[in-house]
């Protein structure tokens, strides 16, 4: 660029001009042993206004491509080729000094992580006003006020309260709303949102993501949002940009992505999330064969080739493939060289239809079984003791070959209720019959080995449930060894064989230590070792939430398959309601220590719900276009389990308060159980004719 | 015979080369800061034209300072490889001639060097610390000292022992009529002994002690730290409450009150090793039992060689009293062993309780919970293999500290005997003539301080290496 154009672009910048244009973008990152590339050949375009959202499964590249338009690649990554020009000037080329001027004032970036962007020793309002004091030198007072003022933007309650808080002192979705707060002061022209909500409650997640896309309206920024969830994606984004193993494999309008997906790797994503109408049974999910390529060891030709169904040998394995345009559609690409010859839809070929499980006979029974903490008030031990009640007059059975999912946000009381099946802790009153055994105070020293084999964990987080030090194999043989399975090392060498065989892992996998194995494989050792012991009843907790969306559909049916053949009973622990409407035959849903809702899925899923319910199905994003979706944002946060409010548990946030008479009952009592038709259960004062009156929360259009 | 040269023939050319090149390094380095005030640091400063650009009077320095310290750096290296070429020590000089005693240490090192960095790949942690400059610097340091240790015998010229007369407080290079080898290449001390020599078997009595104290001391932490912040509540605010008065208390009185003779008359050392040596006993038996109690003939074989080999160093340790007489330890000695590890439990007791709180909170150890494993299985073999980097570095770091600590004690003259040719000892002897002949106290002080700075680069390389992917 010549010193004349750079003067122009920058003085003025035409706004009918794309604020950010990526040109054939390479990165790679330099390491001792080679070059990494992460990202490559990446174009996108991003006009003034216009929300771009990125998804990808993890390693993809999508947070690269935003740390690199920030220049924040660090020492060892480096842009090889290509370019990235914001507002028709080029990021690449710039110095320190522009580059400081640019960032925080014209591009600003939210993280996952809102406790790790905010300064923990600085008050809320000092952290906001700093950035319009340091880029305009707005002067102290003045940047005070606008911080007020955006703060009551990003609509905190109480926004003098707030600007005079430490970080601390909010809860997660207030912290995140102080971050986009912060984002927003300098009134960038372009936002960039790394995974903001991943860390968030599904209830807070949607008032967040109203929030952002009412405020991208409100100040006309331009949004470059990072998610690997598809219906968050569809609620905020207007164009989308999907990317697999560092490339852009097709990018569009959301709209014509989602209902004409023109790469297989799009399709394939679409068949492997459970969106309404997906059931374990008459539809399962198709999960993607294979695995992820590490970024030095991806094929020749098209990356996806080797998991992809079109995959012709001789073409898709010999060059790289260029992004080609899908004429007649609003700048739409995909990476496929045969996306002309396929017959985009025809219906999946390999879909195959399974039996449902027979539901058998009782095997758990929980009876107004609570669970109560003592926290002691004062730091020296002193002070008045607190009572936190984790599980309030928990009452269900579960039975042979049924899923039961449990669904509730964080302090729900999920956690606890899992400790004191397993023994972990013991109930402080109420009965838990397992097998015709009374096991709700008999700690898990105390059982014998059968109890205990026959009721065992699948654990949430892929990276934390293998212990690092000890290979796969060691570690499924301890579990036999401990269940007193087989008489002699040889057996239960075999036996651990079979159990990889079971959950589809190559048997060369025994010697291998934890971290050599993926995400999804270490789920899969996770759960060989549950089943080690011939389980009866295993407790998932949230055993797919932390994989990738291509991995979930794999997992899950693995799960089910095992279920099948043992007809084990499942308690699913979830707060993804897709996967739950997806797997489970019976819901209960839980809210802080409660349950707030029981019954078969069709039941929970369909009116009359308890108000709780009904907003979480409203806040699960659902990535499909047909799908009408009636939105209900909850105010506020879950409260404390610490301090709960009086009477009903969801009283604070719940929209249908007004209409239970006589008024202020919610806040005095707390409901008693109604029973419904067929054995539907709902906690709340509502009376039956108003329940009655409950609109769906989904529908889904006519085609 | 001639007296040695400190740098033989070789050094009449590089000397003055070494002379040069520190010069120089010392001028740029004033230079350098010069610039840096000026403003005029800085990669590139703008050419004539504006286009171009030429370098920076700083960076210019920076160049000068790079090659003038790799001047300095070759200097010494040649002499030292000189000294190996030449036929006998007048011309190798007494850096040469040690240089060539040294030579069992330096085919050890090259070896061990070769080899490590071949097979680093498959090495794990040990062979990740061969990618780190600094670990690599601190290792060989470590490594040098090791092997001296174990080749002292090969390398002596003198017996540590032997005085020879006339040769009280001779300066370094000294020749000696009636010696085979013929010079003192690090002069006599106050006793007409070989500082040399002295100086090789001190590495031999530092290296014997201080590891295998540092590991009793781990043992000991290790034991009572697991259950503390596994367990946490009352147990673990009684033992925190033990380590820190121990660690309350004047080191170098504790020091000083456990080998008072009226103190070791009561029997407070052996009651205090009969305590501390019980532990790896009680660590290694709950080991195998925790891991092994499924299948009793496979446990009752560990736990009873364990037992059998443990009581039977245990007795002969701590009481002197193993009836066949293969393990036993100075009164002196074991003193000072008693101390070292006394002192230096509650600070591993500390990191331990600390790791071990962090890692019970884990999905794998629930897991090991939720399957009905004992508490000591989930602490010895979830907990405690994924702690081992943090110990490891610590265990580099403390094996430093209790060098020193055991330099201390040498140099009170607390619990070794008094021509012990240990480090702390030696240094203290030539303390009386330190004004007038310096050469017997700076010899060990500076090879204390050389493994002391080694065995820091060590942590610190293995502490970068593990918080590496």
């Amino acid at each position: 660029m010549t010193a004349s154009a750079s003067d122009t672009a920058s003085n003025a910048w035409d706004p009918s001009k794309p604020i950010l244009e990526i040109e054939h973008l390479s990165i790679s990152f330099f390491t001792r042993l080679r070059e990494i590339p992460a990202v490559m050949d990446f174009s996108c375009t991003v006009m003034p206004g216009e929300a771009m959202g990125l998804v990808g499964e993890s390693g993809c590249g999508k947070s690269t491509v935003a740390l690199a338009v920030m220049r924040e690649l660090g020492k060892t990554g480096k842009i090889v080729a290509g370019s990235m020009k914001f507002k028709g000037r080029d990021l690449a080329l710039m110095d320190d000094e522009e580059l400081r001027h640019i960032r925080g004032s014209e591009i600003a970036m939210i993280y996952q992580e809102p406790m790790a962007s905010l300064n923990p020793a600085m008050k809320v309002g000092a952290q906001l006003a700093e950035v319009p004091m340091l880029h305009s030198g707005m002067s102290k007072d003045e940047a005070w006020k606008l911080a007020r003022q955006i703060v009551a933007d990003v609509r905190l309650p109480d926004p003098d309260r707030i600007i005079n808080a430490y970080p601390h002192q909010l809860s997660g979705g207030q912290q995140q709303r102080i971050v986009i707060a912060m984002a927003l002061m300098a009134k960038p022209a372009l936002l960039i949102l790394d995974e903001p909500t991943t860390a968030l409650d599904v209830t807070v997640e949607a008032g967040i993501v109203d929030l952002v896309k009412e405020l991208g309206k409100k100040y006309g920024t331009s949004m470059l949002f990072i998610s690997h969830n598809l219906g968050l994606i569809m609620d905020v984004c207007d164009r989308i940009c999907v990317m697999y193993s560092g490339e852009a494999v097709e990018s569009g309008n959301v709209t014509e992505v989602f209902d004409k997906m023109r790469h297989p790797y799009t399709q394939a994503l679409f068949r492997s999330i459970p969106l309404p109408g997906a059931d374990k049974n008459a539809r399962p999910l198709i999960s993607i064969p294979g695995n992820f390529p590490l970024p030095h060891e991806r094929p020749k030709g098209c990356n996806f080739g080797p998991r992809c169904d079109y995959f012709e040998k001789g073409r898709c394995d010999e060059t790289d493939v260029p992004m080609s345009h899908i004429p007649g559609d609003d700048r739409h690409d995909s990476r496929c060289l045969r996306w002309q010859e396929i017959d985009w839809n025809a219906p999946p070929a390999k879909r195959e239809v399974k039996q449902k499980a027979e539901v058998g006979k009782v095997v758990l029974k929980m009876d107004d079984l609570r669970k109560y903490y003592a926290v002691s008030g004062g730091a020296f031990g002193g002070g008045t003791k607190k009572v936190v009640k984790a599980n309030e007059t928990l009452s269900f059975e579960a039975r042979e070959g049924e899923t039961l999912a449990i669904v509730g946000e964080s302090g729900c009381g999920k956690s606890t209720f899992a400790k004191v099946l397993m023994g972990l802790e013991t109930a402080t009153s109420g009965s838990i019959m397992l097998f015709d055994e009374n096991v709700q105070s008999t700690p898990i020293q105390k059982r014998n080995t059968d109890t205990v084999s026959q009721v065992q964990m699948v654990f949430q987080n892929p990276f934390d449930t293998l212990n690092p030090s000890m290979t796969v194999g060691r570690q499924i043989i301890r579990a036999l060894e401990i269940f007193q399975y087989g008489k002699s090392d040889a057996e239960r060498q075999a036996r651990m064989l079979e159990l990889l065989d079971l959950v589809k892992l190559p048997r060369a996998f025994a010697e291998r230590m934890p971290r050599q194995l993926s995400g999804g494989q270490k789920q899969r050792v996770g759960i060989a070792r549950a089943f080690a012991g011939g389980a009866k009843v295993v407790v998932a907790d949230e055993p797919v939430s932390a994989l990738d969306v291509s991995v979930q559909a794999a997992v899950t049916d693995l799960l089910m398959d095992i279920q099948r053949e043992n007809r084990t009973t499942l308690l699913f622990i979830s707060h993804d309601l897709s996967i739950v409407r997806y797997l489970s035959d019976r819901v209960m849903v839980m809210y802080l220590g409660h349950v707030v809702e029981m019954g078969t899925t069709d039941q929970v899923f369909a009116p009359p719900y308890h108000p709780y319910t009904e907003a979480l199905l409203s806040a699960v994003p659902i990535a499909d276009t047909k799908v009408i979706r009636k939105r209900i944002v909850l105010e506020g946060d879950i409260p404390s389990a610490m301090n709960p409010p009086p009477g009903c548990p969801f009283q604070t946030r719940c929209r249908w308060k007004s209409q239970v008479t006589p008024a202020g009952l919610c806040d005095r009592e707390v409901p008693p159980v109604q029973m419904l038709e067929g054995g539907h259960q709902i906690k709340c004062h509502l009376s039956a004719e108003v329940l009655a009156t409950m609109e769906p929360v989904i529908k889904i259009a006519a085609e | 015979m001639d007296t040695l040269t400190w740098t033989g023939t070789a050094g009449t050319i590089l000397l003055p080369v070494l002379q040069v090149a520190a010069l120089a390094l010392a001028l740029a380095l004033v230079a350098k800061l010069l610039f840096a005030l000026a403003g005029l640091d800085g990669p590139r400063l703008p050419g004539p034209d504006g286009a171009t650009t030429a370098r920076s009077p700083g960076d210019m320095a920076s160049i000068a300072i790079r090659y003038c310290f790799f001047a300095a750096l070759a200097a010494v290296v040649f002499m030292l490889a000189a000294g190996a070429v030449m036929p006998s020590p007048v011309e190798a000089g007494i850096l040469g001639a040690m240089a060539v005693r040294f030579w069992p240490v330096w085919a050890a090192l090259v070896a061990t060097f070769v080899l490590s960095i071949r097979f680093r790949r498959k090495l794990g942690l040990y062979g990740k610390l061969f990618d780190s400059t600094v670990g690599m610097i601190g290792f060989a340091i470590v490594l040098f000292w090791v092997f001296t240790a174990f080749f002292a015998d090969m390398i002596i010229t003198h017996d540590p022992f032997a005085q020879l007369s006339g040769l009280k407080n001779k300066p370094p290079g000294i020749a000696t009529a009636d010696s085979p080898f013929g010079w003192y290449l690090l002069g006599g001390d106050h006793l007409a002994r070989d500082v040399f020599s002295r100086m090789v078997m001190g590495a031999r009595e530092v290296l014997k002690i201080a590891p295998a104290a540092t590991l009793f001391a781990f043992m000991v932490g290790i034991t009572l730290g697991l259950p503390a912040g596994y367990f946490g509540g009352r147990l673990d605010t009684f033992i925190s409450f033990l380590a820190n008065l121990v660690l309350a208390f004047p080191v170098i009185l504790l020091f000083y009150l456990l080998v008072t003779p009226e103190i070791r008359a009561t029997g407070i050392p052996i009651v205090l090793a009969a305590l501390l040596f019980i532990f790896p006993i009680i660590f290694l038996t709950v080991l195998w039992n925790s891991r092994f109690y499924t299948n009793p003939p496979r446990r009752n074989l560990y736990v009873g060689i364990t037992l059998l080999i443990g009581l039977w160093a245990y007795s002969g340790l701590a009481f002197n009293l193993d009836p066949l007489g293969v393990w036993s330890m100075e009164p002196n000695m074991l003193n000072v062993f008693v101390s070292v590890v006394f002192v230096n439990s509650p600070g591993v007791f500390r990191i331990v309780r600390g790791l071990v709180m962090d890692i019970k909170a884990r999905d794998y150890v629930a897991a090991g919970q939720t399957r009905g494993e004992g508490a000591w299985y989930i602490m010895l073999w979830e907990i405690l293999p994924n702690a081992r980097g943090p110990l490891i570095v610590d265990f580099c770091l403390r094996i430093g500290y209790t060098t020193i600590l055991l330099g201390t004690l040498g140099f009170f003259g607390l619990g070794v005997s008094p021509d012990s040719p240990d480090w702390g000892s030696t240094i203290d002897d030539g303390r009386k003539l330190l004004n007038l002949f310096p050469h017997p106290a700076l010899a060990p002080a500076l090879a204390l301080m050389s493994l002391v700075l080694g065995l820091n680069l060590l942590a610190d390389g293995l502490r970068e290496e593990s918080l590496k992917d």
